[in-house]
């Protein structure tokens, strides 16, 4: 049994093939990199495994559970979590309500029990605060709890959503290019979390366009390139192969 | 964590001296028409509160609200005139019943969004109100139901003045905004939250954002058919026309003027609308002699749009602001000798 495969997998929108029968899979505590040109279909192939889109064609299948038809909320239930390319952010939450809504499959507070908050609810409640403020301290915003969630610079609301993701304790985790927009430091800071992650036993899928990021922490890298896959393999595999080298020839180059 | 308790407690100890400030009312208004105003507000505020919850927290919309707050006035005042049965049972089953209705008939309806969710809900309101026009032999009608509806009483109390009344009324909602804070706070309210802030971000997180959206919009009936049927027992007579589209419309601007995302924004929403339009009933027929009730949906409407445009977030956030500027300038001033 493999922990996650893709197979097949095809989107198209209109006449568009964003995703076009691609498969892969990824082992259990793996680091694995999605990367590829603008408009290669990365996000689009996140959202095909986190139920936002339905694809035309192909499967996703979790840990032996075909995952492919079930809605977004059913996905994030079954363990697997995400961050999104552009921010979504709860603006209309503090920075630790954000991480709280994180612990919502993990906790189970139904409307008569909000109704009625007795014992058992307020105990799982300062449970869902003492959890939260944990996932804030790993990625250092414990200090910023009860500020507006909107009020945080670029790089820590990127963080705030990536605490908020692990707040639902997944076994696999997909970051849509965390480190775009991050300064060196954060982005040392944002590969350590992932280090850590990993330590963890989470197992992480990630969307990036810093290649010299990339090669440094991924085991593993699938190359896509107008929604087809290009190449699969090792950093080093991939940073030798020709066909990938030309798919990135025009653009910034593969960095290393 | 300290923080936090320290935000709790203020929170709890508002509410206490707002109760306290509430209940002493009566004692010190003895004018009676100033008192069943004050009875109007508190059924009002409790409709508001829960169409708060259902538009300031989870970010949807009802134009319906009016009809569900007959449905509640309807059941109140059908089985207790017409079929005699207990004036609490009725309500109860009212609000049973007006749950059951919204939740099902929301399946279809939440399906959409925004602007035509809206035109949804309007509908769903106006189908309901044909209801009460037409069924002639459930509801009397057009003319209203011909025989009278009881006082509601507690044992042998029975509540027919606006002095006993008002404790009631006034109970229920603070009852209705202390249980919509529980809600706020909790883990459903912050489900409601995230819905408004990213519905595909709360989806992502294991939010059943259908489900969620079902049940407030069920809870927030619920509270308008419970202030329903308090209305039906106050008035003790009941015709379509104040459950029409009007009242809907009445709500939203109410709701939307006290601010959509703090429990003191119902009553003070409602506080500010209700007194300027009882204000304007007896200013209006002084000035312009043959002016008819349509002048109220064009205050409404100047309302909402006076607001939008300079109170976005509503009186409370709006208030919090002047005193925190009012403030801010003092300690200014204070530094400056
Ligand atoms: N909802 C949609 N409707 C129509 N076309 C879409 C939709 N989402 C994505 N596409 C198209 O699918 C293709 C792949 O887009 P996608 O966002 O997956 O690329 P990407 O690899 O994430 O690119 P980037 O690096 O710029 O984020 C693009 O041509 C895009 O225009
Ligand atoms: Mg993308």
């Amino acid at each position: 049994m493999k922990f996650l495969e893709i197979n097949d997998l095809t989107k198209s929108f209109g006449g568009v093939q964003a995703v076009n029968d691609v498969s892969f899979s990824v082992d259990k505590g793996e680091i694995v990199a999605v990367i590829g040109p603008n408009g290669a279909g990365k996000t689009t192939l996140f959202n095909l495994m986190t139920g936002i889109y339905q694809p035309t064609q192909g499967s996703v299948v979790f840990k032996d559970t075909d995952v492919t038809r079930l809605t977004a909320y059913q996905v994030a239930q079954l363990g697997i979590a995400r961050t999104f390319q552009n921010l979504q952010i709860f603006n209309n939450m503090t920075v630790l309500e954000n991480v709280m809504v994180g612990r919502h499959t993990k906790s189970k507070t139904g409307f008569l029990g909000a109704v009625f908050p007795l014992g058992p609810v307020q105990r799982e409640e300062r449970e869902i605060v003492e959890k939260s403020l944990d996932n804030l301290a790993m990625v250092g915003l414990a200090d910023k709890a009860l500020e507006a969630a909107n009020s945080l610079p670029y790089g820590q609301q990127k963080m705030l959503e990536i605490a908020r993701a692990v707040a639902l304790e997944p076994e696999l985790l997909l970051l849509d290019e965390p480190a775009a927009g991050l300064n060196s430091t954060e982005t040392r800071e944002l590969v350590e979390i992932i280090y850590g992650l990993r330590d963890r036993g989470v197992t992480i899928l990630l969307v990036e366009h810093d290649m010299e990021t990339v090669m440094e922490i991924t085991d593993r890298l699938v190359v896509l390139d107008f929604g087809n896959k290009l190449a699969e393999g090792t950093p080093y595999e991939i940073q030798n192969n020709q066909e990938v080298i030309a798919a990135y020839l025009g653009e910034e180059g593969l960095g290393c | 964590m300290k923080d936090l308790t320290r935000r709790k407690r203020l929170r709890h100890s508002l509410i206490v001296l707002f109760t306290l400030f509430i209940f002493s009312l009566p004692f010190l208004i003895t004018n009676n028409y100033y008192l069943s105003v004050l009875v109007i507000i508190g059924i009002h505020t409790t409709v508001v509160v829960g169409l708060c919850l259902l538009m300031g927290y989870a970010g949807q919309i009802s134009l319906g609200h009016a009809a569900f707050y007959g449905l509640g006035a309807y059941a109140s005042g059908i089985l207790t005139s017409t079929y005699g049965i207990s004036p609490w049972l009725a309500i109860l089953a009212g609000a049973v019943g007006t749950g059951l209705i919204t939740y099902t008939m929301g399946i279809p309806i939440f399906r959409l969004k925004e602007h035509y969710l809206a035109l949804a809900t309007l509908g769903l309101g106006l189908i309901i109100h044909v209801i009460f026009v037409e069924e002639v032999e459930l509801t009397g009608g057009p003319s209203g139901l011909s025989k009278g509806i009881p006082y509601l009483s507690i044992g042998k109390l029975v509540l027919n003045t606006d002095f006993r009344y008002y404790f009631l009324v006034w109970a229920i909602a603070l009852a209705a905004i202390i249980l919509a804070n529980n809600v706020v706070h909790s883990r459903i309210g912050r489900a409601l939250r995230s819905i408004h802030g990213s519905e595909f971000a709360a989806k992502s997180l294991g939010v059943d954002t259908d489900k969620f959206k079902l049940q407030v919009f069920a809870l927030s009936a619920i509270y308008a058919s419970v202030a329903g049927s308090l209305y039906a027992h106050y008035i003790t007579f009941i015709s379509p026309s104040p459950f029409g589209l009007m009242t809907s419309i009445q709500f939203v601007v109410m709701a939307v003027v006290g601010g959509l995302s703090s429990i003191w924004g119902p009553i003070l929403g409602v506080t500010a609308v209700t007194l300027l339009t009882e204000a304007l009933k007896s200013i209006i027929p002084q000035l312009i002699p043959q002016a008819g009730g349509e002048y109220e949906i064009v205050i409404f409407g100047l309302i909402l749009v006076i607001t939008m445009i300079f109170l976005p977030e509503g009186l409370t956030s709006g208030l919090l602001k002047l005193y925190e500027g009012w403030r801010y300038r003092k300690e200014r001033a204070d530094e400056i000798p």
